[in-house]
C-alpha cells in the first residue's frame, strides 16, 4: 500500500483501490453471495410461482409485439426468429383475450382502423392481466416467506445426481484426453528452434483461437454431421457409401462432445505445459539421453516431473471449463447424448424458472469441482505454490 | 573400468554455409587425459558433440575402440558427457542422479542404490545420497556429475568446460581431483576448455584449435615451448611479439630486423631470409641485464611503465618505442625489485622463436 502511494501518489492510488474494491465487491462477492443465498431458500410453492412467472414473461412478450404492430400502424408483425435458447419456439399466449386480435391468422381483418382498435383493446387487456399476475406473484412470495433450508440440495432427484456424477467423470475424460493431445504439441513447440516455434504457435494455436468459440463448435458439427465432411472423406475413400444412406452419425454422442471440448480447450492445456517445458534446461534432456535413457524414460523421469506444475494448471483449467461448459454439449449433443450437469442447471434456470434450485445445483457443481481439483492435486503432490511459480 | 581410444578421420562439420570444423584427423589414446584447447567458437564443443553423438559429422568417421560410431545414437555410445552447467536432475535426490544411467539399463533398485553409494564414495560424497543437488555446494555438485557419468562405466568421458563456473580456489582443487579420478579409473578423458592453465596442468596431451582447425597436438611442454603457429604461440601463455623481416638464417638461428633493431631467435619451420616474420619471447625468459652487462644479442633499452604484483611473480611492463615488453620476475622480497626508471633488458636467442607472420590470438 505504501509502495503504491509512493509510486502513484494519493489521487491515482485511491482510484486504483476504489476500482479494485468495486470489481471485487460488485462483480464477484455480491453476485456470488446472492446466488448462494438463493441456493438455500426453498421456494415451497415453486410450481405455482414458476407458472405465474412464465405467464408474466409471456404477457410482456405479447405486449411487445402488439406495440410493434401498433407502431407499424396495424400491419402484422414479421415472425420473429426463435431464439436458440427459447424453451419452446414462438409459444402463443394461452390467455390471449380475443382470437381475432392475435395476428393475421383469421384472414383479412377488416380495415386498418379496426385492427388498431382491436390491438389497443388487446394491449389494455394485457396490461390488466400483467398487473393481476404481478399482484399474485407478490402474494405468493409474501405468503411463502421461506427461511433458509437445504431443500434445494436434498431435493435433487436420483437422475440429476447421476448426471452430476457422470459430468465429473466426463470432465475428467476431457481433461485426460486433452492432456494426451496437448503434451506432445507443447513439447514440440517448446523444443523447436525460435523461428519454427513462432510458425507452429501461430498455425496451430493462435489462429484457431482468433475464431469465436461457437463458430469453432459449429465447424466441428459440420465435420461430424451424418452428411458431414468426415463421412464425405470416408465415402471418398470407399469405406462407406453415402449414396446408399450409409454413414456414421458422429454427432450427438459423448465422444463427439469430448472431441469438440478437447479442441475448444487446447490452448488452456498447451500454454501452461509449454511454459514449464520451455524453462527446462535442454542439457538435462541431452544428459538423460547420453546416460542411455530411452525417449519414454526421458519424458517420464525428466520432462514430466519438471512440467508437473504446468500440467496441473492446464488440467485444473480444462477440468473446470469442461465441467461447466454449456455450448459444446448443447450444440454437439443435441439432447441425444447423455446430459451434462451444466445443461440441467441451464434448464433449472430458464425452463423450470426455478432459479433457487438452479443456484443450488450450480453451487454444488462449483464446490464439487474445487474439492475434486484439490484432491487430484494432493494425489499428484502439486502444491498451490508450485502452480503460482 | 578401462579407457578406449578415439580416432577421428577426416571429420568435418558444416552448419549451412558456416564450417564449424574443417576436416580433422585426431587420435586420442586409450586412457589418456586429452584436452582440446581453444577460444570460444573455435569448434571444440562441436567436436565434443560429434564424439558424444549429439551431432552427426558432415563428413569423416569417428571410431571408439576401433568401432565406427556412424549411426549410433548418444544413448548407445560408450561415452558419457559432463555438461558445462552439469545438467544434474534437480528433482531427483543425488543418489538417483548418480544411478540414472543404471536405471536406464534396467538395473534393480537395490543394486542401483548400492552402486550409487560406491560411486559417491569414489568422489568423496559418502552419505550425501539423500540430498537434492541444490543442497550441495558447487564443488560437490561437480563431483556428483562426475559420479553420474562414471556410473555407466564409459570408456570415454567427455567434459565440456565443467569447471568454468567454479571460483579459482575450488577450480584448482577440482583440477587435481579430476586428474586423480582419471588416473584411478583409467578412463579416457577428453576435456574441452578455453583455459590454458587447466589444459596445461591436467593433460597428458593437448590439441590447440582455432577457427575450426587443429593447429597443434602435443604435450604441454611441446605446446608451450615449441608452438607450431603464431596462434598457438600467443594463445597459450603470454608472449612478447616483435614484428619484422628475416635478415638471415644461420645454424638454426634467424636474425630479424625489427623496429627495435636486429633480434635473434630459433628459426621455426620454413623460415627463410626475406620473410615477414614474428619473433616471440616469453616474459619469464626476459631478464633485466643489470649494470655489469657485457652486451650481446637481443639487448633492448626500455623504460618501466607499470609494475604489477602477482604474488610469487612481479610483472613489469616496459616501453621501448612503440613496443611494450612484459618481464616476469620472481618475487625476491619486498622492495628488492623496485626497478623504476630506464633499464636494459635481454634474452638469449635460444629462448626466442621466429615464425612466419600469421594469425595471432586476440588478447
Amino acid at each position: 500500500m505504501n509502495e503504491l502511494l509512493r509510486t502513484y501518489g494519493r489521487g491515482l492510488t485511491s482510484v486504483f483501490v476504489l476500482l479494485t474494491a468495486l470489481w471485487v465487491l460488485g462483480l464477484i462477492v455480491v453476485p456470488q453471495l446472492r446466488m448462494i443465498e438463493r441456493a438455500f431458500i426453498v421456494d415451497k410453492r415453486g410450481d405455482e410461482a414458476a407458472l405465474v412467472a412464465t405467464d408474466i414473461e409471456r404477457a410482456y412478450a405479447r405486449m411487445f409485439s402488439v406495440d410493434q404492430e401498433l407502431l407499424r400502424g396495424g400491419a402484422p408483425a414479421a415472425p420473429s426468429a426463435p431464439s436458440p435458447f427459447a424453451p419452446s419456439p414462438s409459444a402463443r399466449s394461452p390467455f390471449a383475450p380475443s382470437p381475432s386480435a392475435s395476428g393475421a391468422g383469421g384472414g383479412p381483418a377488416g380495415t386498418d382502423a379496426g385492427r388498431v382498435a382491436a390491438l389497443e383493446a388487446e394491449k389494455a387487456e394485457l396490461a390488466r392481466r400483467i398487473a393481476e399476475l404481478e399482484a399474485r406473484e407478490a402474494e405468493i412470495k409474501s405468503a411463502g416467506s421461506p427461511g433458509y433450508a437445504l431443500g434445494n440440495f436434498t431435493g435433487m432427484s436420483r437422475i440429476h445426481a447421476w448426471i452430476f456424477v457422470s459430468t465429473l467423470f466426463y470432465a475428467l475424460c476431457v481433461t485426460v484426453l486433452s492432456f494426451v493431445a496437448c503434451y506432445p504439441v507443447a513439447y514440440a513447440v517448446a523444443t523447436a528452434r525460435t523461428g519454427e516455434r513462432l510458425a507452429l504457435m501461430m498455425l496451430g494455436l493462435v489462429i484457431p483461437y482468433a475464431i469465436n468459440e461457437l463458430l469453432r463448435i459449429f465447424s466441428w458439427v459440420m465435420i461430424l454431421e451424418k452428411q458431414g465432411i468426415l463421412n464425405g472423406v470416408l465415402d471418398a475413400l470407399g469405406v462407406i457409401d453415402m449414396g446408399a444412406g450409409e454413414g456414421v452419425r458422429f454427432v450427438a454422442s459423448n465422444g463427439a462432445v469430448f472431441v469438440v471440448m478437447v479442441y475448444a480447450y487446447i490452448l488452456f492445456m498447451v500454454f501452461p505445459i509449454y511454459n514449464t517445458i520451455e524453462t527446462l534446461d535442454r542439457n538435462q534432456i541431452e544428459a538423460a539421453r547420453d546416460l542411455g535413457a530411452s525417449t519414454w524414460r526421458i519424458h517420464w523421469r525428466v520432462v514430466l516431473p519438471h512440467a508437473k506444475p504446468g500440467i496441473a494448471v492446464g488440467a485444473v483449467m480444462t477440468f473446470m471449463l469442461s465441467a461447466g461448459s454449456i455450448a459444446a454439449p448443447e450444440i454437439v449433443g443435441r439432447g441425444l447424448h447423455p446430459d451434462w450437469f451444466s445443461q440441467v442447471i441451464y434448464r433449472r434456470f430458464f425452463e423450470s424458472s426455478n432459479w433457487n434450485q438452479g443456484s443450488a445445483y450450480a453451487l454444488v457443481l462449483l464446490v464439487a469441482c474445487v474439492v475434486f481439483v484439490m484432491a487430484v492435486m494432493k494425489l499428484f503432490r502439486v502444491g498451490i505454490r508450485d502452480i503460482a511459480k | 573400468m578401462h579407457g578406449n581410444d578415439v580416432a577421428l578421420t577426416g571429420v568435418s562439420m558444416r552448419f549451412g554455409d558456416f564450417t564449424a570444423v574443417h576436416p580433422t584427423d585426431l587420435v586420442i589414446r586409450a586412457g589418456e587425459f586429452f584436452s582440446i584447447l581453444g577460444p570460444s567458437g573455435c569448434g571444440k564443443t562441436t567436436i565434443l558433440r560429434m564424439i558424444s553423438g549429439f551431432l552427426d559429422p558432415s563428413s569423416g568417421d569417428i571410431a571408439i575402440g576401433g568401432r565406427s560410431m556412424n549411426g549410433i545414437g548418444p544413448n548407445r555410445r560408450p561415452t558419457a558427457l559432463i555438461f558445462q552447467n552439469l545438467a544434474l536432475f534437480p528433482l531427483m535426490p543425488v543418489w538417483e542422479n548418480v544411478a540414472f544411467g543404471l536405471e536406464a539399463r534396467g538395473v534393480k533398485p537395490a543394486e542401483r542404490r548400492r552402486r550409487a553409494e560406491e560411486l559417491l564414495a569414489l568422489v568423496a560424497l559418502d552419505g550425501q545420497g539423500h540430498k537434492k543437488p541444490t543442497e550441495l555446494s558447487g564443488g560437490q555438485r561437480q563431483r556428483v556429475a562426475v559420479a553420474r557419468a562414471l556410473a555407466v562405466e564409459p570408456a570415454v568421458l567427455l567434459l565440456d568446460e565443467p569447471l568454468s563456473a567454479l571460483d579459482l580456489k575450488l577450480r584448482q582443487h577440482m583440477r587435481a581431483e579430476l586428474k586423480d579420478i582419471q588416473r584411478r579409473t583409467g578412463v579416457t578423458f577428453i576435456y574441452i576448455t578455453h583455459d590454458q592453465g587447466e589444459a596445461l596442468t591436467m593433460s597428458d596431451r593437448i590439441a590447440v584449435m582455432n577457427a575450426g582447425r587443429v593447429e597443434q597436438v602435443g604435450t604441454g611442454d611441446e605446446i608451450y615451448d615449441a608452438p607450431a603457429s603464431p596462434f598457438v604461440a600467443t594463445f597459450v601463455g603470454e608472449q612478447n611479439a616483435f614484428q619484422g623481416r628475416v635478415a638471415a638464417v644461420a645454424g638454426g638461428i634467424a636474425a630479424v630486423d625489427t623496429a627495435l633493431g636486429r633480434l635473434q631467435g630459433r628459426a621455426g619451420d620454413g623460415v627463410a631470409a626475406g620473410d615477414a616474420a614474428l619473433l616471440f619471447v616469453r616474459p619469464e625468459r626476459v631478464a633485466l641485464t643489470g649494470a655489469g652487462d657485457a652486451g650481446g644479442a637481443n639487448r633492448i633499452d626500455a623504460e618501466v611503465e607499470r609494475r604489477d604484483l602477482e604474488g610469487s611473480f612481479v610483472n613489469l611492463f616496459l616501453r621501448a618505442g612503440q613496443h611494450r615488453i612484459a618481464v616476469h620476475l620472481t618475487n625476491a622480497g619486498a622492495g628488492r625489485d623496485t626497478v623504476a626508471g630506464r633499464h636494459r633488458v635481454g634474452f638469449a636467442p635460444a629462448d626466442a622463436l621466429v615464425m612466419k607472420a600469421g594469425e595471432v590470438a586476440r588478447e
